[in-house]
């Protein structure tokens, strides 16, 4: 089970009260299903991913004096805030690098500009290229699969999983949040939340 | 390219329509219509039934309507009844009838002058509540007025919950920022004269848990308060309070357990 923290905990840790705490909520700047509900021995009490709502409480702590709240709450939905760009922006704003590009124009034919949920495909492989986790035939069967599995890409709320044994690897694309229990001999090479990476690209494209 | 010149509906007596896009849509009669609407204006001063979904820019219901689907709407006036099977999307809705929504509510300023029931999640900037509200679903609004009755099974989530108990109101979970609870104290001589035969208790409030930063609250019932500064008024019986800066009890207040964290 994913490591939990009490209502009260997180505000003590946080430091944030219970106003602020709802108007997120009420914001839509904490997932709905981030709320979980327990019984204790007070009675029910609501507890929330821990490191999930940490990080998503710094992020909004250290954003909320440059954007307004409404801002915000766009770029943590999963739905997209731009329409498209153009390659030629892309690799000159420096978002991801011209081998990815290539790849995914090799791919799918040659591309001017790049849909939001193309971007966020672009974008995982660039990461997983620059950090050497997976190599270029690696990198076509997750662009295979990205084509393949669109429409859950795009609903968001998915993690990416890449597991090697023996030298033989493969993707898994599932629900959040993600509970696999892997045999020794496998080994989890790198682990993306989906939603995560929207936002860091959604930030990089301000 | 210039828009055309859409065409009106009015309905006098009993008609069919099969929907459309119009621009005045009109019943005075009774109505039946089979698929979507899509209109400036709709007014009913009979009775309509619409099998589809709706987008108008006004509506105006001054007898009863049944929406099978949507509604979507900028400003609606429910003065008759009025109940929607499906969502219902506006900037302004104001009922002074009755009105019963199965989908969620999501609008800018609701003013419930009658009775409303919601079956989903209401939203709003604005939610006043002079009457009866009940909502199956969560509720959220920047600021929430009730002097009325009210009844919300999931959470009553405000910037500013600003309550006066007339009978008993009730809701599962209570968050926000500065939450108020008070009895009404201007009771006209017709109130007295019920009062006069109904019981004085039943002006309450109970929730379950009740948090927020500054909180007044009179003759609520819950099982936990929590919250930064907390004044606990006259007829309250509360389980357990968790604040953080002050608190203050009335000596006509029921406390179990206080903790500072």
């Amino acid at each position: 089970m994913e490591n939990l923290i009490s209502k009260k905990d997180l505000l003590e840790e946080a430091n944030i009260s219970y106003g602020q705490l709802y108007r997120w909520k009420r914001k839509n700047l904490i997932p709905e299903n981030w709320f979980i509900r327990k019984s204790t021995f007070t009675g029910q009490e609501t507890f929330f991913p821990k490191d999930d709502i940490l990080l998503r409480i710094e992020k909004i702590k250290t954003l909320k004096d440059d954007l307004s709240l409404d801002e915000l709450a766009d770029m943590f939905s999963p739905s997209p805030t731009l329409t498209s760009l153009s390659a030629e922006e892309l690799s000159k704003r420096n978002i991801v690098s011209q081998t990815a590009i290539d790849m995914f124009n090799n791919f799918h034919g040659r591309n001017q500009s790049f849909s939001f949920n193309q971007l966020v495909t672009l974008y995982v492989l660039n990461s997983l290229l620059q950090t050497g986790d997976v190599n270029r035939a690696e990198g076509l069967d997750l662009l295979e699969l990205f084509h393949n599995q669109a429409q859950t890409v795009k609903n968001a709320g998915c993690e990416l999983i890449f597991i090697r044994k023996m030298g033989v690897s493969f993707f898994i694309l599932t629900p959040e949040p993600a509970n696999l229990c892997l045999e020794p001999q496998a080994k989890k090479i790198a682990h993306y939340k989906l939603s995560q990476c929207m936002e860091e690209l959604k930030l990089k494209l301000s | 390219m210039e828009r055309t010149q859409l065409k009106n509906i009015s309905i006098s007596g009993s008609g069919t329509s099969s929907g459309g896009e119009y621009d005045q849509v009109k019943v005075n009669g009774s109505a039946h219509i089979h698929g979507d609407l899509v209109c400036e204006q709709f007014k009913c001063n009979g009775s309509a039934h619409l099998e589809g979904n709706i987008t108008t820019d006004t509506a105006k219901i001054n007898g009863s309507t049944h929406f099978e689907g949507d509604v979507e709407v900028k400003e609606m006036t429910i003065n008759g009844s009025s109940d929607i099977d499906g969502h219902l999307l506006c900037d302004e809705l104001k009922v002074q009838g009755s009105s019963t929504i199965k989908g969620n509510v999501k609008g800018k300023e609701i003013i419930v002058r009658g009775s409303a029931s919601v079956d989903g999640n209401v939203s709003s900037d604005e939610i006043d509540v002079k009457g009866q509200v009940k909502i199956k679903g969560d509720c959220e609004a920047e600021s929430f007025e009730a002097r009325g009755n009210f009844k919300i099974d999931g959470l009553l989530n405000a910037g500013t919950i600003d309550v006066e108990l007339l009978r008993h109101c009730e809701a599962k979970e209570i968050g926000g920022e500065n939450i108020t609870v008070k009895k009404t104290r201007d009771a006209s001589g017709f109130k007295k004269l019920i009062k006069f035969f109904m019981s004085n208790h039943n002006d309450q409030l109970s929730a379950e848990v009740i948090e927020g930063d500054n909180l007044y609250l009179e003759h609520t019932h819950a099982e936990v308060v929590r919250g930064n500064t907390i004044e606990i008024g006259p007829g309250c019986d509360i389980k357990r309070i968790e604040y953080k800066t002050s608190l203050e009890i009335d000596s006509d207040a029921k406390v179990g357990s206080q903790e500072k964290i």
